[in-house]
């Protein structure tokens, strides 16, 4: 029998009862449809938190302290990292640069027009970060309007900032805040686009001049030291050596290593490249995402219980058809083939249907929370394929029931 | 073509050869057929009667291929039914036998036209052309107006003249008739069998399972089955009602 014959007449079975063949499909459109929900809501949140920056990025290495767990790892913020450390990891060769990354306590800020609450409490709605200019460089900052700053009275501020501030700083525009217990007067010198690092919080950055915390070096001076760095690779083709070197150095020879210990020994020393920071993180993600939609999929199971349930039913219901087709003519093969492209349809229906829902209810859910909306084509592929896998799957066991019906037996019911 | 009888053309069509079938009830067996020997010349009209329990299904059911001899052979085309397998049997059903049941058995879903296509569904190869083998045979026994009706949309007369298209769809070499007026009315019984006497009149060979003995004298001959055993065969006089000479 031709196949499209045999679905031509499955087509007529599943239509021929459209409430028992909806039920029959619910189990696979909501397994399915959670899934999928769940692949768009990862894929939402990772797309929103790490952006475009697999694209166009810098070879951009970040050194953090990390706690030393291979699940859920969590950067803590030590001052570990010495200005001795930050001027050795500049020798190295194929550092472009060493930008130190710390945050200043801070109090308001204020601008002609008004102030910004600070400090360190929720109500802050701001930070500073003392920096290298050279922060600057990476393309991780997009600098939209000015330049980095040069002077020791010069800032830099994200675009949050300049949204908080209603739109009233720009650059050349002074401002005062107080860093330290001091009020420090600052000239905006250049506006920079920063979402793409993770933190788009409002930010001012400021000059390194500013950090003033010490820590005691292992020699016993006291020099400044920060919680995390951002080294700058010369080029792409020596990122991997850079981060072996600085790795080795940081390691085994820097104050941050001997200072680490003093502090916990369950943290240790992240020498990651940008890449490597992301996938730790879209890993994390992708695990919990997982997770989720593998518990999903177990309704699947319930589902192709459901349509094997289902066609059971249909089988005895239809003995005596399946006597008639046999008696004019129908094969084991045919009467097979009919019953597992009826449960093939209804798989294939409630896949389709469950990606739609899914898609669905992914995107009010990503809308609601204003991620983006990812299409998680792999999975729906795969979506598809499980529901023609379930469907076979579940009407094989009716399909050979159905064979089997002996057409004399069946003929003789009235 | 002139009216063909056995006696006329001499040419099997089926035939069975010391063929027996015995059913297991618990551990009593049961000679629902005990050696009986029968063949059916093309073109001839062969009526099956006896009392209930006599066998008349059984044997209907071998030589229609729906089931097989546990001893002796049933030949049909120049092929023994027993050597073949199970697929074989089923695609000798569709092209060779037409069935017509009591009880029409038309596929509920399917609408008169591709109830009577049916079995071309199931012969591959012959997928065009069906709709208007449809038509043809429809509008030959008066339904070419209820093609898209469903059975359920028609009357047990009419359901059964759908049942004799779909017997007829793939040329078949016999048409096996089980009961084809017992669940009919006298009037809508004798148009039925009107019908069959036309078929027979074209040459189709037929073989029908009736306890009427009135329906019965339609048939050329009647074989008269007793415990599984032919008792009698019985040439019928042609004193038919719709006999003669036909077009």
């Amino acid at each position: 029998m031709k196949l499209l014959e045999s679905i031509r007449i499955s087509w007529r079975a599943i239509t021929g009862h459209k409430l028992r063949s909806t039920l029959t499909t619910l189990g696979i459109i909501i397994g399915i449809g959670v899934v999928i929900a769940f692949q768009v809501f990862g894929g939402g949140l990772q797309e929103d938190l790490l952006g475009d920056i697999q694209e166009d990025q810098d070879p951009l290495i970040t050194v953090q302290t990390q706690t030393d767990q291979s699940f859920g790892r969590q950067t803590v913020s030590v001052n570990i990292y010495t200005q001795t450390d930050v001027n050795r990891l500049r020798n190295i060769s194929g550092v472009e640069y060493v930008a130190p990354q710390a945050r200043l306590s801070s109090g308001d800020l204020r601008y002609e027009e008004g102030s910004i609450p600070g400090g360190s409490g929720f109500g802050a709605l701001f930070t500073v970060g003392a920096t290298d200019a050279s922060l600057f460089d990476a393309s991780l900052f997009n600098m939209t309007k000015g330049e980095a700053f040069s002077a020791p009275d010069e800032a830099v501020v994200n675009e949050g900032l300049v949204e908080l501030s209603k739109d009233n700083l720009s650059v050349g525009d002074s401002f005062t805040v107080k860093i330290n217990g001091t009020d420090e007067e600052f000239t905006i010198s250049g506006i920079v686009d920063d979402g793409d690092t993770g933190s788009p919080q409002p930010t001012v950055y400021v000059p390194l001049e500013y950090y003033t915390t010490t820590t005691e070096t292992p020699r016993g001076t006291q020099e400044r030291a920060y919680p995390a760095l951002l080294i700058g690779a010369e080029s792409f083709d020596q990122l991997e050596s850079v981060q072996d070197r600085a790795d080795d150095y940081l390691q085994n020879e820097s104050d941050a290593q001997e200072l680490i210990d003093d502090v916990d020994d369950q943290i240790v020393i992240q020498v990651q490249t940008i890449e490597e920071t992301l996938e730790q993180f879209s890993n994390i993600l992708d695990q919990i995402t997982q997770f989720l939609a593998g518990i999903a999929a177990l309704s699947l199971l319930v589902g192709s219980i459901g349509i094997a349930n289902i066609m059971i039913v249909s089988v005895t219901e239809r003995t005596r058809e399946i006597g008639i087709m046999k008696a004019v003519g129908a094969r084991k093969r045919d009467v097979i083939q009919l019953f597992l492209v009826e449960a093939l349809i209804l798989g294939v229906i409630g896949a389709i249907f469950g990606v739609l829902v899914g898609l669905g209810f992914g995107y009010i859910g990503v809308s609601l929370l204003g991620w983006p909306m990812v299409y998680p084509l792999d999975w729906i592929v795969i979506a598809v394929f499980v529901g023609i896998v379930v469907g076979v799957i579940s009407g094989l066991y009716p399909a050979w029931r159905a064979a089997r019906v002996d057409p004399i037996e069946a003929l003789r019911r009235e | 073509m002139s009216r063909g009888t056995s006696a006329e053309t001499g040419e099997e069509v089926v035939t069975a050869t010391n063929v027996s079938r015995t059913y297991h009830l618990g551990d009593q067996p049961v000679h629902a057929i005990d050696d009986v020997s029968l063949s059916l010349d093309r073109g001839s009209f062969t009526a099956v009667m006896g009392p209930s329990g006599s066998g008349k299904s059984t044997l209907m059911n071998l030589l229609g291929c729906l089931d097989t001899p546990d001893e002796g052979e049933v030949v049909i085309d120049g092929r023994e039914v027993s050597t073949l397998s199970d697929a074989r049997r089923a695609r000798l059903r569709g092209t060779e036998i037409g069935f017509i049941f009591q009880t029409f058995n038309l596929m509920p879903r399917l609408t008169a036209a591709e109830n009577v296509t049916l079995p071309m569904v199931f012969n591959r190869g012959v997928d065009t052309g069906r709709r208007e083998r449809a038509e043809q045979l429809l509008n030959r026994v008066g339904l070419g107006d209820r093609l898209d009706h469903r059975p359920n949309e028609l009357s047990g007369g009419q359901r059964q003249r759908v049942a004799i298209s779909r017997a007829l769809v793939n040329e078949p070499s016999l048409v096996l008739a089980d009961e084809p007026t017992g669940n009919l009315d006298t009037d809508t019984g004798g148009a039925i069998m009107a019908l069959f006497e036309e078929l027979n009149a074209e040459g189709r060979t037929i073989l029908m399972v009736t306890h009427e003995r009135h329906i019965a004298e339609y048939a050329d001959r009647i074989v008269h089955l007793v415990d599984g055993k032919i008792e009698e065969i019985e040439d019928v006089e042609d004193v038919t009602p719709t006999g003669g000479d036909w077009v």
